[in-house]
């Protein structure tokens, strides 16, 4: 194959090369120092200016060079289209958030705030990439490339125990489900002759059926990154790692991590193999019905707070792919994919504030934010424990929040294609997790007398994510409705 | 505008509440924003036009149009006393709870107002998805007075009002959004006006569970009844009322069962005429056995507060039975005995915070004599018990006659039944009024100094002693403002179809 590389491509990539130099940014001020660690604040808006720079061009990159059906870029293994755009400013910005976080969290700021930029940053580029590939192996680089930086991070933590537990599990299950989703590339580059995605998905309702290979690495694929969004039964790493790593990691693999990873399974499951095979189908069914089960039951358990935000990740996870599954139905990027980006913003938005919020608890490194530590908030913070319960009734999808309008079109995508059974199956489970959901605000606002003292430091970048989550919140649920049909315009 | 500012001014308050400055005059404050709001209900029940069964002072803006989701507010003869309700009981509330609640008035007053915009706001949306929204939001704001100024086993109750009501309310979601679907099957665009769902024809079959018009019609009969609540949904209830402060147990006993009664008036009868003709046994069956139930347990209760709770469940009772009897004397005395129960559950919780004020004790046996230190108190709970036992010339009468006239009219059999509840309305409340009130004083009157009303119990108590006589006697007055919607709803019943004022000639 004759690959040339013009002038266009690397425009279209521009975003990523953007990320890519400011992130040695950091790097290289700190080697030019001879190794002192520059100021945090100059790390910080280095790292921020970059990913602003990033999310300006790939605007650009839609908005002005994106018309027509030319929007690929390096042979069509990547493309810019609306699922990349709107994926990747989601990563973006919970990426900026994050870094705020980590600037104030007492288990990443320090001596090794710089380098922990740029591996966030790479971690970012490698969200990007996966989440325009159009490639099955660039789909996996950009996997890799996110997975990778993310190990390191949660392993360089100044937490003694957890988090090195937390890192290494990581990477060890991480490992496994690459070589799984590797796997089944394998299989699917071996039956269907290619790794052009456009291409397999023409040829998938014919090969599912004819080739047994096909469904088989179709399969291995799929399940490859339900390990990666934690689907049952691959969610069992999830709670560990998310509260053995330190906060703002959990909060950029919670959302992040999680957005990107749901848009290149988006471009999986486009390939129709719903349509065709109706075992996947049934499967995927109830994978999704036990996922909601699963986290919503177990984060019933939790007293954790960190690992509570973990199993109801989990059960994120399960609404989301009801979305998916609706998406692989219809098989056209429409309604039901915008219902999934919908809800992957709104997700974002929520989570990244509860994890702030559990950030601004957290004295020292190795402290561990209970649910029952969260007495008293209401007095010492009232703001701040109002913006999360804020969050929380969001996620358990109350109106006026965004949480509510999020489930709403999530669940009527899968109604109007017939799947009211998983609606139901949504709904209750809403109803389970209400309760978990609740009981930080029990703690937080009706129980007397147990105020514990958790004197909180005054950060500032903290608090700004809290409360500008907090506004989202409100606002995108308000407003939503113009909101998704502008996902739903930049989708089609 | 009128409707959206009785219903969004006291989101305003909640908002101005808390960011009041001063500590001082807080109570005051709200007290006078509070009457505002009634003052603006009173106006919209001035420009009320009682000549048209249409929705009048419609306001309709487009919210999502990807789904013809819309702001839609309307008023019309069932929800106008409805509204009258809420607005009428906050100022009582207000000054009812001023020296019950000993904490966080601040947040106290805002949780109130919010209760109040989402309860208005139900009676008003005339789109699903903003009603849904009224309706979920309600929930919040009475989990955090339940569960920060309750009992002692406020947490438990709180909760399980929350997860109760909202396990109720996401079926009815799920069959709201594939209620749109079918508009858009019917009519080419997608809508969530309850005035398209008016003319879709859902198909019927009789008999089968699981037919379309019947799933449908239980998955809004689900969240309604849970709400009212129904037998054998009550058991939130007793808990919430119990551990609930006494403002939280007049708003939730006056207002919030009556978005239940209310829900099955507005959307479940006229939406699903056929299985709601086909179900009613079931729902008269249920509403009779909550009469009888919810009388007996009331009769062995040690607690006023679980009494008076109980007794709720009995009178709701009635309402669902007025309502489903479906001619016009059931409709009419049941959205009558919805007012009533507002209205005199409303003064007994009021009454019973008073006294609990006092003695800070519930209990029937601690009491005994009090009609001897008490004179004034003793009139008034006496003549709210008259009320709440439906003796004539009190509002109680003329609902309960009512509804008893029209189940009679379709259903004698279960009628006989459901009077049984009104003598054993009188049991319970009357030998409670007994035990209280007369015999010798008990240990606990003598222990604590009690002085009868004060100036601000009176004015609590006036008004709603005054309401109480005046609905009693002259009935009409009331009702003549849901004359019109009561008998288009029974004329065209199986083809309901509700009009916007003004656009009345054109199709939609």
């Amino acid at each position: 194959m004759n690959v040339t590389i013009g002038l266009a491509d690397l425009i279209r990539v521009s975003p990523m090369i953007a990320l890519f130099i400011s992130s040695l940014i950091p790097l290289t001020v700190k080697v030019l120092k001879k190794n002192h660690e520059p100021s945090p604040q100059a790390t910080l808006i280095q790292g921020l200016g970059g990913i602003i720079a990033a999310a300006v061009l790939l605007l650009t990159v839609y908005f002005v060079l994106s018309t027509g059906p030319d929007s690929t870029a390096f042979a069509d293994s990547i493309i810019f289209d609306g699922v990349t755009l709107l994926s990747g400013l989601i990563a973006l910005v919970a990426a900026a958030f994050s870094l705020m976080l980590m600037y104030d969290n007492p288990s990443t700021r320090g001596n090794q705030f710089a380098e922990l930029t740029f591996l966030t940053m790479s971690s970012v580029l490698g969200m990007l990439v996966l989440s325009s590939a159009m490639d099955l192996v660039v789909m996996f680089i950009g996997l890799e490339t996110m997975s990778l930086s993310l190990y390191l991070m949660i392993a360089m933590s100044h937490e003694e125990r957890l988090s090195k537990e937390a890192a290494f599990k990581y990477f060890v299950l991480g490992g496994f489900a690459s070589a799984v989703l590797l796997y089944g590339l394998s299989f699917i580059f071996g039956s269907a002759g290619t790794t052009h995605l456009s291409e397999i998905i023409q040829k998938t309702p014919e090969l599912i059926t004819s080739s047994r290979l096909f469904l088989f690495g179709m399969t291995l694929t799929m399940l490859g990154f339900c390990f990666k969004v934690s689907i049952f039964p691959f969610q069992a790493w999830t709670p560990d790692v998310y509260q053995g790593a330190p906060t703002p990691h959990s909060a950029l693999m919670a959302t992040a991590v999680k957005v990107v990873s749901f848009a290149a399974f988006l471009r999986i499951i486009l390939s129709q193999s719903f349509v065709v095979s109706e075992n996947l189908f049934d499967i995927f069914q109830w994978l999704a019905v036990l996922t909601m089960i699963v986290g919503n039951v177990a984060a019933i358990l939790q007293n954790n707070f960190k690992r509570m935000l973990a199993y109801s990740s989990v059960a994120h996870s399960g609404y989301l792919l009801v979305g998916l599954i609706t998406t692989g139905i219809t098989g056209e990027v429409s309604f039901a994919a915008s219902g999934v980006l919908f809800y992957l913003l709104g997700y974002s938005i929520m989570t990244l504030g509860a994890f702030a919020l559990v950030s601004l608890l957290e004295k020292s490194e190795n402290d561990s934010i209970s649910i029952e530590s969260l007495g008293g908030l209401s007095k010492r913070k009232p703001l701040m424990a109002f913006c999360l319960t804020l969050f929380l009734l969001s996620l358990a999808g109350i109106p006026p929040t965004v949480g509510f309008f999020g489930k709403f079109y999530l669940f009527s995508a899968a109604i109007s294609q017939g799947l009211i059974w998983l609606a139901l199956w949504g709904v209750l489970n809403s109803v389970i997790s209400a309760y978990y959901y609740l009981r930080p605000i029990v703690v937080m606002y009706m129980h007397e007398g147990e105020e514990q003292e958790r004197p909180m430091e005054a950060s500032f970048p903290t608090q700004t994510v809290v409360i500008i989550s907090a506004i989202l919140v409100v606002i995108l649920g308000v407003f939503s409705g113009p909101l998704f049909s502008v996902i739903e315009g930049v989708l089609s | 505008m009128l409707l959206s500012s009785v219903v969004f001014f006291p989101a305003l308050c909640a908002l101005l509440l808390s960011l009041w400055p001063v500590q001082k005059l807080l109570k005051s404050f709200a007290l006078f924003l509070s009457l505002i709001e009634f003052g603006i209900s009173l106006f919209i029940l001035s420009q009320f036009d009682v000549s048209t069964a249409s929705l009048q002072m419609v306001e309709k803006y487009p919210w999502i149009e990807r789904f013809g989701i819309n702001y839609f507010l309307g008023i019309d003869g069932l929800s106008i006393w409805l509204v009258m309700l809420t607005t009428f009981l906050m100022p009582i509330v207000i000054l009812g709870s001023w020296n019950s609640i000993e904490k966080k008035w601040k947040g106290f007053l805002a949780c109130l107002f919010v209760l109040q915009t989402a309860m208005i706001g139900t009676f008003l949306a005339i789109d699903a998805i903003f009603f849904y929204f009224f309706w979920e939001l309600s929930l919040v704001p009475m989990y955090f007075i339940i569960g920060i100024w309750g009992g002692q086993r406020r947490i438990y109750a709180t909760v399980k009002f929350f997860i109760y009501t909202m396990l109720g309310s996401v079926l009815m979601l799920v069959a709201m959004i594939y209620m749109m679907f079918l508009t858009e099957q019917a009519f080419g665009t997608m809508s969530a006006s309850l005035l398209d769902f008016y003319r879709l024809n859902i198909p019927f079959v009789g008999g089968q569970f699981f037919s379309l018009q019947t799933l449908l019609f239980f998955a809004f009969s689900l969240a309604f009844a849970i709400k009212v609540p129904m037998f054998p949904f009550h058991t939130w209830l007793p808990d919430a009322h119990v551990e609930a402060p006494t403002p939280g147990s007049v708003i939730l006993a006056g207002v919030m069962l009556k978005m239940g009664t209310y829900g099955f008036l507005r959307w479940v009868i006229p939406l699903f005429p056929e299985a709601t003709e086909y179900w009613a046994w079931l729902f008269i069956f249920v509403a009779v056995l909550g009469i009888v139930y919810g009388a007996l347990v009331a009769m062995v209760q040690t607690d006023i507060k679980k009494l008076v709770a109980y007794s709720s469940v009995s009178h709701m009772g009635y309402v669902i039975l007025g309502l489903f009897s479906m001619n016009s004397f059931g409709f009419t005395g049941g959205l009558y005995q919805m007012l009533n129960h507002g209205v005199s559950t409303g003064a007994l919780f009021l009454l019973v915070g008073m006294i609990y004020e006092r003695t800070h004790s519930r209990e029937i046996s601690k009491y005994g004599g009090l009609a001897n230190v008490l004179p004034f108190y003793s009139i008034g709970f006496f003549i709210v018990t008259l009320s709440s036992i439906a003796v004539p010339l009190t509002n109680g009468f003329v609902g309960e006659f009512l509804i008893l006239l029209g189940s009679y009219a379709s259903n004698p059999v279960f009628t006989y039944v459901a009077v049984l509840g009104v003598v054993l309305g009188a049991v319970y409340m009357l030998w409670m009024f007994k035990r209280v009130f007369f015999g010798p004083e008990s240990v606990l009157i003598k222990e604590h100094p009690l002085h009868d009303l004060s100036v601000r119990e009176y004015f609590v108590l006036v008004p709603l002693v005054v309401l109480i006589f005046w609905m009693g006697v002259f009935p009409k007055q009331f009702l003549g403002f849901s004359k019109t919607s009561i008998d288009h709803l029974v004329a065209h019943r199986s083809d309901y179809i509700l009009m916007v004022q003004g656009q009345e000639g054109k199709q939609p």
